[in-house]
């Protein structure tokens, strides 16, 4: 990987419009160290930081495939901000308030970003939820048809249908239970 | 009611699949159907809640396979460096606070101990010598010369003087005396009266310490003033006496007139009186008379800052000069004028006597 390549917030941005996977890890290991040092020092765990770390990455990185963003500073920022606004929420839950946060870097309030990105995680922990309930086969039938898109045909064969028709009554009685499964922990906020 | 065919229909209505016709069938069958349109729209949720199950999964899958990529290379460099941007964030105010008060500080000491100075300097350095810088006049005078005889070539403009002053007649038989200063650096003197005698003239005699020099006509075709009409006082004159000047402050002479002032000069300086008379550069070397028509001293400065605080060497202390340089320069004489004409008679007439035998020195270097 040549360094150079991304070298300016505007190619990895451009990187990963275009789904470079590369552009996507330059990014991750170039911010990693603030993030893991902002969090470390007020009060987190090395595990903590990958994870805010990753959830601030997953909503910028939510950001750009949505074309929503609009970055009005350096990425570092925008990342640093988002990371901060999660760690202090995750104290809050956790019962303590950090009184001082110790900065090194300049931060935006970010209003919207986060409390979106937040009904986005509610939606999917149920969305988790519901998938471990519904069990198998269920669930890799629904997840190979919908998520990794495969074929009927090629389902069929997997998991030893006798014909397409089955298959896809079996998978709507799957995705039948999925629905009430998911409506019934999950009403989204109009 | 509702199977699998139906579902298929929803989903290939979501994906936008359908033929045109069966589109609108389900369309309006969706008008009038208000639970498949719940069934639509709950569909329609749960999907893109799958979807984008399925690619956060992905996603975090593929940031998970980064970190640990990341864990097995290097790390933790850069912590030291983050840790020292902590304490200057932390700091940075404080910093910022001392840094301008240490500025503040110097700079405000720095102004102060110049304010302090100021009046000791105003004290000190503020004596003018009242030598004329003529250069820049003549220059210009030259260049309108120059421009009305455009016409025939232009014979090279003789070199104008650089400074300028005043000086007079101390004897009949060609000595002038001056200030010193009006003729520092000079390499040669020309002198010249309202008349329009001009002479060449050497130094024979200086003292820096009145700041007088004694000048003597070269010209060999000099003849002598004639008679002087006034004398010199050796005595000391009083406080409050009336004196005037004549000098060449410009081109045209020019009278100036005031009192003796006090019987010291610049900073108790006893070789010279002050005196209350206007000077401006050129008036150095000028003479200073009384009433009667005696010369009590010669001009050679004035205080900056003060109104009417001018100087003059007095004139006992040329008499003093001429006697000296009787014995330095091998028995020179000056015979000096014994006789006044100027007393009892008014003071313009007394100007008119005068005028012939003071002169503008001009110095060329």
């Amino acid at each position: 990987m040549r360094k150079s390549l991304y070298e300016t917030d505007e190619a990895i941005m451009e990187g990963i419009r275009n789904d470079d996977d590369r552009a996507l890890a330059h990014l991750y290991k170039l911010h990693f160290p603030m993030i893991s040092h902002f969090i470390i020092s007020n009060s987190g765990t090395d595990d903590e930081a990958k994870d805010i770390y990753q959830e601030g990455v997953i909503v910028f990185y939510e950001k750009i495939k949505g074309n929503s963003l609009e970055l009005s500073c350096q990425i570092k920022t925008y990342l640093y901000s988002v990371c901060r606004r999660l760690w202090l929420k995750r104290l809050a839950e956790k019962g303590r308030y950090a009184n001082r946060i110790e900065d090194s870097e300049n931060y935006l309030s970010l209003e919207e970003d986060v409390p979106q990105h937040e009904e986005n995680e509610r939606q999917f922990g149920v969305m988790a939820e519901a998938l471990d309930q519904l069990g198998e086969p269920c669930r890799s039938l629904l997840e190979d048809f919908y998520i990794r898109a495969q074929g009927m045909q090629d389902i069929v064969e997997k998991f030893g249908y006798t014909n397409t028709d089955t298959a896809k009554n079996q998978k709507y009685k799957c995705l039948q239970r999925l629905k009430k499964l998911f409506f019934t922990s999950y009403k989204p906020e109009v | 009611m509702f199977d699998h065919r139906i579902y298929e229909q929803i989903e290939r209505y979501l994906a936008g699949t359908l033929p045109a016709e069966e589109k609108a069938a389900f369309e309006a069958l969706l008008l009038s159907d208000p639970r498949l349109a719940d069934q639509v729209q709950e569909h329609r949720q749960v999907l893109q809640a799958m979807q984008h199950y399925g690619q956060r999964q992905q996603l975090r899958h593929k940031l998970n396979s980064i970190h640990t990529e990341m864990e097995t290379g290097s790390r933790a460099i850069t912590s030291e460096l983050t840790a020292w941007k902590v304490f200057f964030k932390k700091h940075a105010q404080t910093m910022a606070v001392a840094a301008s008060v240490s500025l503040l500080s110097v700079f405000g000491t720095l102004w102060s101990v110049q304010q302090m100075k100021k009046p000791v300097q105003q004290q000190t350095a503020r004596y003018i010598e009242l030598r004329r810088e003529v250069e820049k006049i003549k220059k210009e005078q030259r260049a309108i010369i120059n421009g009305i005889a455009s016409a025939d070539t232009p014979a090279p403009a003789p070199r104008s003087a650089r400074f300028s002053g005043t000086g007079f007649a101390i004897s009949p038989d060609g000595y002038i005396v001056t200030s010193s200063h009006v003729i520092q650096g000079a390499d040669s003197i020309l002198i010249e009266n309202k008349a329009g005698l001009k002479y060449k003239v050497t130094e024979v005699h200086r003292n820096t310490d009145y700041d007088l020099t004694i000048l003597k006509v070269e010209d060999p075709s000099f003849a002598g003033f004639g008679k002087l009409p006034y004398t010199f006082k050796t005595a000391s004159s009083d406080l409050g006496e009336r004196v005037y000047t004549l000098g060449f402050p410009r081109e045209d002479i020019v009278f100036g007139e005031g009192s003796l002032s006090s019987a010291s000069g610049f900073e108790g300086d006893t070789t010279s009186y002050q005196i209350s008379i206007p000077l401006n550069p050129g008036n150095s070397g000028g003479p200073l008379l009384d009433d009667k028509g005696n010369v009590i001293g010669v001009i050679n400065g004035k205080q900056a800052g003060q109104e009417g605080a001018a100087f003059a060497v007095k004139s006992s202390y040329l008499l003093q000069m001429v006697t000296e340089m009787k014995e330095r320069e091998n028995g020179l004489t000056v015979s000096l004028p014994q006789q006044n004409n100027l007393s009892g008679t008014s003071r313009t007439q007394q100007l008119k006597k005068l005028q012939d035998y003071i002169f503008v020195v001009k110095v060329y270097n």
